[in-house]
């Protein structure tokens, strides 16, 4: 288990994590989230006490400069490629490993686990993105650790690579071991995470489950087919509720329950050839949640309205979290 | 500790630069007793010549040896900020104190090693020009050849630290070349001028001229008219401000280096 307590990190006048508290259980992947700029990998390394700041970290019950031989409890990938040019892959992991009493049979093994082992004596300034971040989790996993902290794992990843560590870290979450990811694909993260941690401009914005996350930061949405459509809208907005017309003609019905709509319809005698429920993806509740705490935001299209922005004053955004 | 030495052993014997830089520093060395032998073996070996062939022309003023090992200083840390690897190797070695003794104690003791073995070398090649290298073990060829070990480890501990302060390579190698070429010919030709005879007394100060004097077979003054009496400190007292100089630089970049994000 991770637990944070009042991170905190400032740069000059910019104050990058504020006061960050959360918790990472065992036996699930917990997702780390938050726009660019927003201080993941800045509390990350707080964290692991790479930077200096406040606040404290227990892995376990231990501080992470405090272990001897952090590798066989704490496995982490920071960042893509930190290796040198000329020395073989194999020995990067060597090098490591003998600072943690790690043999040279686990590193083969490691590097055959991630599958890099038809390559392991060549050198990383060959290896592609994806290679290296194969070789970052092999750097990860060296002492078989309990837990896992990794900052963007997936990035460089093919949709091969992808779904390979999907299936790795969602298995090794399987075990017990406490799993701490970060990321910005958040497709990815809807199939991966099962609890997140979701911050901006390094405040605390949501800390809980997957399905909580988006059922706080979206409206769900009733959608209704039905050959009297039009008298039906007028019944449902006679009832209190909020209605548009889709493309394809069907009512797209928010401020009821689908109980209630069915129901409507069942007193009014109206025909439906649908009644569904349209759930929010994560990556609608991520914008709604994170819209107003995006430091870098790009100019939009001439004609287009600020997506992440809309949102985020629809459902009162981060500040109101 | 011993997972720490462990550590950079393997990081510096996994890098084809320590083998290459060692391998041209030796080399180096090496040439000076081969050209000596080739050019002056039908003459008598006296000590200062055999002191120049032993230690490769250092105390000419050619550190070569040094200069590779400190090379190999610069590296232990500059490297480790140079290609990002200072991050994996504080999440595998999170005690940093212990980490900068490490590569303290590791590079040192390759130094040591290196320097040894490339004395012996030079001094068979001397052997086999001339037969017999009188007074090897006698002072003050022993003091200075001993001399030359330290020198060439004071060196080396300096580019170390250099590379640590820096945070990088060629800032580091920068200062190692410029300091001794430059700076300090710089400061010792201007205190010849009675203008900036002021600067007269701090020519024993200079650390990389100091620390060349521990090198020295002959430790008398070299008196040539209208020369200042600079009023040098004895080898040992010479080779204490070299010391002094690479303390200072490794003291204040292991400081910063607790202090600083990674």
């Amino acid at each position: 288990m991770i637990t944070a307590k009042g991170l905190y990190k400032r740069y000059r006048k910019t104050v990058a994590v504020d006061h960050l508290s959360f918790d990472v259980q065992p036996g699930v992947v917990t997702g780390f989230l938050g726009p660019n700029g927003s201080g993941k990998s800045t509390t990350m390394r707080l964290m692991l006490g790479l930077d200096h700041g406040e606040g404290q970290t227990l892995f376990d019950g231990e501080s992470f400069t405090d272990i001897r031989r952090p590798m066989n409890k704490v496995g982490t990938l920071l960042e893509a490629k930190p290796f040198h040019p000329t020395r073989s892959a194999r020995n990067h992991l060597r090098m490591l490993a003998s600072a943690n009493g790690i043999g040279d049979k686990r590193v083969d093994e490691v590097m055959e686990l991630v599958g890099l082992g038809t390559v392991r004596r060549k050198k990383p300034k060959g290896y592609s993105l994806g290679m290296a971040q194969r070789l970052g989790l092999a750097q990860a996993l060296l002492g078989d650790p309990r837990i896992l902290l990794l900052d963007e794992p997936t990035n460089g990843l093919d949709p091969h690579g992808i779904h390979w560590m999907r299936d790795m870290l969602k298995h090794l979450a399987s075990e017990g071991r406490t799993i701490f990811v970060s990321s910005h694909l958040l497709s990815e993260m809807q199939l991966m995470a099962d609890e997140l941690v979701v911050i901006g401009r390094g405040t605390m914005i949501f800390n809980g489950v997957v399905d909580q996350f988006v059922r706080e930061f979206t409206q769900s949405t009733v959608i209704v087919r039905s050959p009297s459509a039009d008298g039906f809208a007028t019944a449902l907005e006679g009832a209190g509720a909020a209605v548009t017309k889709g493309k394809d003609g069907e009512l797209v019905v928010s401020g009821m329950e689908i109980g209630a709509v069915g129901h409507l319809a069942f007193t009014e005698n109206v025909e439906l050839s649908e009644l569904s429920t349209r759930s929010a993806s994560l990556e609608e509740a991520f914008m709604s949640a994170t819209g107003s705490s995006e430091e870098f935001v790009a100019a939009e299209p001439l004609g287009k309205t600020p997506a992440a922005k809309t949102p985020a004053t629809k459902t009162g955004g981060a500040d109101n979290a | 500790m011993l997972d720490a030495l462990r550590y950079e052993w393997t990081r510096l014997t996994t890098l084809r630069s320590t083998y290459w830089l060692t391998g041209i520093g030796v080399l180096c060395a090496l040439a000076i007793p081969v050209i000596a032998g080739i050019a002056v073996s039908d003459q008598p070996l006296d000590q200062t010549t055999a002191a120049a062939g032993l230690n490769g022309g250092a105390a000419f003023g050619i550190p070569f040896l040094a200069v590779f090992m400190a090379i190999i200083g610069i590296f232990a840390t500059g490297h480790e900020y140079r290609h990002g690897t200072i991050q994996p190797t504080l999440t595998a070695l999170p005690q940093r104190s212990r980490l900068i003794a490490a590569k303290i104690l590791v590079v040192s003791a390759v130094t040591v090693a290196v320097t040894v073995f490339s004395l012996a070398l030079n001094a068979l090649t001397l052997l086999a020009f001339w037969g017999d290298v009188p007074g090897l073990f006698e002072d003050p060829l022993r003091s200075a050849l001993v001399g030359y070990v330290v020198y060439t480890l004071i060196y080396t501990l300096s580019g170390l630290g250099l590379g640590l302060l820096f945070r990088g390579v060629p800032s580091a190698l920068v200062v190692i070349f410029l300091a001794p070429l430059i700076i300090e010919n710089l400061i010792f030709g201007l205190s010849f001028l009675p203008a900036a005879d002021w600067l007269v007394p701090v020519v024993k100060f200079l650390p990389f001229s100091s620390g060349a004097r521990l090198m020295q077979v002959d430790m008398t003054e070299m008196t040539v008219p209208g020369m200042p009496d600079f009023d040098y400190f004895g080898r040992w007292g010479s080779g204490a401000v070299f010391a002094v100089f690479a303390a200072v630089i490794i003291a204040a970049a292991w400081t910063l280096f607790k202090k600083r994000d990674a």
